[in-house]
């Protein structure tokens, strides 16, 4: 959620090696299709080429065959998997010829693996390269790319494997190495498989829940950093084209510039990348009226698969029934399922907002306010409605970030959009339900910059709760429920943490019902009971019908509770694709599917 | 949203019955997207008299479907088979083993075992003719229909299709367009979801509501409006389309603008039958989550091939206040682009409907309405919230629909009204189909980024008037998506009209579009998502196919 020094370091380190600050963000880069989309094989799981088969005539025959086909595909797939863990000696076998071996053993196309799903959880496969292969691997990588674009240096590989601000088990990569085209994540893809190196995209590196840690067998950290163009932007359209390694806010600051009165609503910690923002599904304070990134904002995208195939998973149009989407395959899946390259994002007009701040006895109350103002039709004028809890607001004024310190109650903020008449008569409707529900306070920002202010000090909560608590760190939990019932879970937790004995601070979306406790510790022992109650909190939303992760993702922090969240069945179904679609485990393994990953041991406190 | 049948309303709806009566034309639920009353109501004058329990549905299916019918036989006579190419392209010497054929007798003794009441399960040869949906093109009959009424059911179908190698398809509305429903050639189990028709719970706290697949999204907002709570489900495609048809298709409709498509976040989760023969829930019912990627996406518009969904939780939006603005242009150019403008400068709209100068010609000539439009391209415009908010969005567009040499821009009085123009925009395929006695009419989906739909059309309208072909446009101009209904009365014609869709459907594509915004890809559209998606896309998408049925037995034959 913060700009940690880390990152900076880590931002200043990428500058060095690429010589320049990356490509001033905005240049309009209007540039041909992809050639590879569409020049490259395009069937690396089946045994011909669609372009050189003969139509079938007969539509029994082809029925048929589509049943065979699809049968000895799913053995294919299957066969794959059993090979990958068992063999080392195939690995300069291109996939497409593994398969047709799998075919000439004459083997009966028998139950699918999800046949059996229920009743055997099965698990994804684990056996990667040797360290010589590791070597091996790097050295190749050393001939693909300049020097400057390969680093092994230590401080580099710790860097870029562990965050400040996630306590989950982490490994240094083995190598890091810059992409800086579509091109050459396919080719840094190719050498990860052909010697069988995990790996592990990274970009903004903001993430919480150890997304882009390093695997313990080795991998290879791919840093998308300095992919960071806006390719297009088509104002007309409301949309604009961008690569995985751009900022929101650099987009935003850039439209902002080019005086296009656009702006990409999903708003999650500052320096989140798009390609992350993808892979978690994020959201941000402006997910109320906006929704998340798995709603319609990312119109396509551009991925590199497994098998080191591009694909673009859609055009540009703002909707299209043309099948189930591959797009969402990709949001949420956390760089498991194909490393994304480029995006088309939908934009949307800007408006004018105010930014009111109004007190309340307790949260209970705040919540319910807000779901009633949702209801009126002065509801979509509410950009955001965030809490800040009494604690959130003492250690702001503590941080001294603020001029005049707030009042130390449980706060609603809220960004209100519209023309300013409709602010107007929005803000009054709101007061109105506001003091019905015990509101003792209620507050315009006097000024754009304290409007700002007011904004910065939400989005910066990470950092006043550190500033507020010199020395001590901060476990950042996600947990969202059913709006009805965040207030309850507020409570509970609250007086759980009390009476653990921890400090915290909350904030949350509460028109999505999504809050955070930020819970301080400074020592192991701290961390212990922190960790405890973290799982006994995210229980408590699993069974109130919500979610251990609003917006963070999963991870390696939230793997163990997705089976009690999603069922053994759906679960089940998530491996199932990703075994399909990397069949030998090596994008950003160890994370987000439950697993029994032999190379990291249990949580590392 | 209002579903009001207000009287003005009832008057207009039985001169569109007489009309339609006098023209001898029987509007096919099959035909619309552009939904409105006189459909449903429609089919409930339809001779066609049911027997069965589930008579009721059936009739409404039977009517709906029977213009499809006689679409079929004309088009199956000129149907050019070479033109659609095989999807599947494993080569033919990998004979399959004579184990893997299908079972039908097997198969129809397992059901009638497993469901032995009186009516569950039927091959009654009405039944299965009329379940089999189609497009404008060969319509086949399943080998049996069973009529579930639990998700356990379709568990039990699910495994006995299984067991016997016998494909399925699901059913529910009947209001597809593109052959989404229709029976595979090696015979098939249609299980019809129509009588899940259940809204299990509603929390009006947390604004969702849960509900089987067979409902519709107007029964599910008529509930809603009877029991006072001021809440709707916004997705309002064809009228009686269900949940369960909705998500597989990845519908949209006119509200799509203010709201978005079923692809959004309106389907909290869905609880599907898999292949496998497993039920999964995808989600809790939290509004958001990041836990993994969302297996509810992967169902909807999958068509049934990946899944059977049997329930979903669907998020509600709070139902406000609306009012209608008509304003009418020189040309479909001028329109297009004054609503590009007015989208992006942010101001609030919930629809924005476009209807072609001949659209308004033959809604004047079909005479439902209380005016008589002058003939030229009409914007409709929806506009939501508090009456201030109303005016001030309605002064920002008339501002900008002047500066495109707009005329006439009119904010209606109030509500009512608004529902009363708001009836031409739907009554336009009617008035479409009426236009020239005797016609049929084959209806586009095309959408493509909003700044490339006045090329589109202007395109599409140069390709009808080069072929000859009548074929009034109506749209939803927000989303770049539009509709022509192109017209035919006989085989010559409906040759034109099939090259006719064929350019439109490839201009899409070209103008960086899709060639269905909101119908679905069903039979009719597989041969177009290769060079809209692309190979490698395309590939992906049947490599999951594989894995999820890798036999091949759900919805053979559609998407991809």
């Amino acid at each position: 959620m913060t700009m940690t020094p880390r990152m900076s370091t880590s931002l200043s380190w990428v500058c060095r090696l690429s010589g320049t600050r990356p490509l001033p963000v905005g240049a309009k880069l209007l540039r041909p299709l992809h050639p590879r989309l569409e020049s490259l094989p395009s069937r690396p799981y089946s045994t011909s080429t669609w372009a050189g088969s003969e139509p079938l005539k007969h539509a029994s025959q082809l029925r048929r065959v589509a049943i065979v086909s699809f049968a000895l595909g799913a053995l294919g797939c299957y066969g794959l998997q059993r090979g990958a863990s068992g063999r080392t000696d195939t690995r300069d076998v291109p996939l497409t010829h593994r398969v047709s071996s799998v075919h000439a053993t004459g083997a009966v196309a028998g139950s699918s693996p999800l046949l059996n799903a229920s009743n055997a959880p099965s698990e994804l496969p684990f056996t990667y390269g040797t360290p010589e292969d590791v070597t091996k691997a790097i050295e190749e990588l050393r001939q693909a790319f300049p020097e400057s674009r390969v680093s092994t240096d230590p401080s580099v590989l710790q860097l870029h494997g562990s965050s400040e601000n996630s306590y989950h088990p982490s490994s240094p990569h083995s190598v890091v190495v810059q992409a800086s085209s579509t091109e050459d994540v396919v080719k840094i893809v190719n050498i990860s498989r052909k010697y069988r190196v995990p790996i592990i995209p990274y970009s903004g590196a903001t993430s919480l829940e150890g997304h882009f840690s390093g695997h313990a067998s080795g991998s290879i950290c791919l840093d998308m950093s300095t992919m960071d163009r806006i390719l297009e932007i088509n104002e007309a359209d409301g949309d604009l084209t961008c690569q995985a390694g751009a900022r929101w806010e650099d987009i935003n600051s850039t439209l902002k510039e080019k005086g296009i009165p656009l702006f990409f609503p999903l708003d999650p910690g500052p320096g989140a990348t798009i390609g992350g923002m993808v892979g978690t599904g994020c959201s941000g304070t402006n997910a109320v009226r906006y929704g998340t990134a798995k709603g319609e904002w990312f119109l396509s995208l551009t991925v590199v698969l497994p098998s080191g195939k591009v694909i673009k998973t859609r055009r540009r149009a703002r909707k299209s029934a043309a099948g189930f989407d591959t797009t969402k395959l990709f949001i949420g899946a956390e760089g498991t399922l194909g490393i994304i390259t480029e995006a088309t994002l939908r934009l949307t007009p800007q408006v004018p907002t105010k930014v009111v701040m109004a007190q309340f006895p307790n949260v209970g109350t705040a919540v319910s306010a807000v779901n009633d103002i949702l209801k009126t039709p002065y509801g979509h004028h509410i950009q955001c409605a965030e809490l800040l809890d009494d604690n959130m607001m003492s250690a702001i004024n503590a941080a001294g970030l603020v001029e005049r310190p707030y009042p130390v109650q449980d706060t609603l903020f809220f960004k209100i959009q519209g023309s300013p008449e409709s602010i107007v008569e929005a803000s009054k409707a709101i007061q109105e339900i506001a003091s019905k529900h015990g509101s003792s306070h209620f507050e315009f920002a006097s000024t754009d910059e304290e409007a700002q202010e007011i904004w910065q000090n939400r989005k910066y909560a990470l950092m006043s709760t550190l500033g507020a608590h010199l020395g001590t760190k901060c476990w950042t939990t996600d947990v969202c429920v059913p709006t009805s019932k965040l207030p309850q879970l507020v409570y509970e937790t609250k007086a759980d943490l009390a009476k653990a004995d921890l400090k915290s601070t909350i904030v949350g979306h509460v028109g999505d019902g999504n809050f955070h406790a930020l819970i301080l510790f400074s020592n192991e022992k701290e961390l212990k009971a922190v960790s405890a109650a973290v799982h006994r909190l995210i229980h408590r939303a699993i069974a109130m019908d919500g979610t251990c992760s609003g917006e963070h993702g999963v991870g390696i922090g939230k793997t163990e509770y997705l089976v009690e969240e999603l069922g053994e069945g759906t679960v089940e179904l998530m491996k199932t694709i990703k075994r399909a679609v990397d069949p030998l485990n090596l994008f950003n393994p160890g994370k987000l599917y439950p697993q029994n990953d032999p190379s990291h041991g249990r949580h590392d406190l | 949203m209002s579903f009001t049948t207000s009287r003005p309303f009832q008057q207009i709806f039985t001169n569109v019955l007489k009309r339609l009566s006098q023209r001898n034309l029987r509007p096919s639920s099959t035909l619309t997207n552009i939904q409105s009353k006189p459909i449903t109501n429609t089919l409930h004058h339809s001779n066609y008299l049911p027997t069965t329990q589930h008579g009721f549905r059936y009739a409404l299916l039977a009517g709906g479907i029977s213009f499809s019918v006689a679409v079929a036989g004309i088009i199956h006579a000129t149907r050019d088979k070479s033109r659609t190419p095989p999807l599947i392209d494993t080569p033919a010497k990998t004979s399959p083993s004579t184990t893997n054929s299908p079972d039908f007798p097997g198969a129809i003794g397992a059901l009638s075992q497993a469901f032995p009441e009186q009516g569950i399960v039927s091959t009654d040869p009405h039944e299965l003719f009329a379940y089999a949906q189609s497009s404008y093109s060969q319509r086949l009959p399943h080998t049996v229909v069973v009529h579930v009424q639990s998700t356990e059911d379709v568990v039990k179908v699910v495994n006995i299709s299984r067991k016997h190698l016998v494909p399925i398809v699901p059913y529910s509305g009947g209001t597809s367009l593109e052959g989404n429903l229709s029976a595979p050639r090696s015979g098939s189990i249609c299980i019809d979801l129509s009588a899940m028709n259940r809204i299990l719970a509603i929390n009006e706290s947390d604004a969702d509501a849960v509900c089987q697949a067979g409902v519709t999204w107007n029964d599910l907002n008529e509930t809603l409006r009877e029991k006072g709570i001021p809440l709707f489900f916004p997705l309002d495609p064809g009228r009686d389309a269900t949940i369960g048809g909705m998500i597989s298709t990845g519908c949209s409709g006119t509200n799509a603008v203010k709201y978005g498509t079923a692809r959004g976040e309106w389907i909290l989760n869905a609880t599907v039958v898999l292949p496998s023969g497993e039920v999964i829930k995808t989600r809790q019912r939290a509004r958001k989550s990041s836990a993994g990627f969302d297996l509810t996406k992967l169902f909807i518009g999958a068509e049934g091939t990946l899944g059977i969904i049997t329930e979903a939780t669907l998020r509600l939006a709070p139902l406000l206040p609306t009012r209608v603005a008509v304003v009418q242009f020189p040309d479909v150019r001028r329109a297009t682009n004054a609503v590009c403008d007015v989208l992006n400068q942010g101001a609030a709209m919930q629809c924005v409907e476009i209807i072609d100068e001949l659209g308004i010609k033959a809604l004047n000539a079909f005479g439902t309405s209380d005016k008589v439009w002058p003939e030229k391209v009409t914007l409709f415009f929806k506009f939501q919230g508090a009456e201030d908010v109303i005016r001030n969005n309605s002064n920002l567009v008339a501002r900008v629909m002047a500066q495109h040499e707009a005329s006439d821009y009119r904010l209606a009085e109030n509500e009512e009204e608004g529902e009363l123009i708001w009836q031409d925009r739907r009554n336009a395929l009617f008035a479409g189909l009426a236009y020239l006695p005797g016609c049929k009419g084959w209806i586009t989906d095309v959408c493509v980024p909003v700044s490339k739909l006045p090329d589109l059309i202007h395109a599409a309208k140069k390709d009808f008037e080069e072929l000859g072909l009548v074929a009034p446009i109506a749209g939803h101009v927000g989303d770049g998506n539009f509709h022509a209904l192109v017209l035919y009365r006989d085989e010559t014609e409906l040759a034109l009209v099939r090259e006719a869709v064929s350019r439109i459907n490839r201009k899409a594509i070209e103008l960086e579009g899709t060639c269905t915004g909101e119908h679905g890809v069903g039979t009719g559209k597989r041969e177009y998502l290769l060079s809209e998606l692309g190979q490698g896309t395309v590939s992906l998408m049947r490599m999951i196919k594989q894995t999820i049925d890798p036999h091949n037995l759900f919805n053979p034959g559609k998407v991809s």
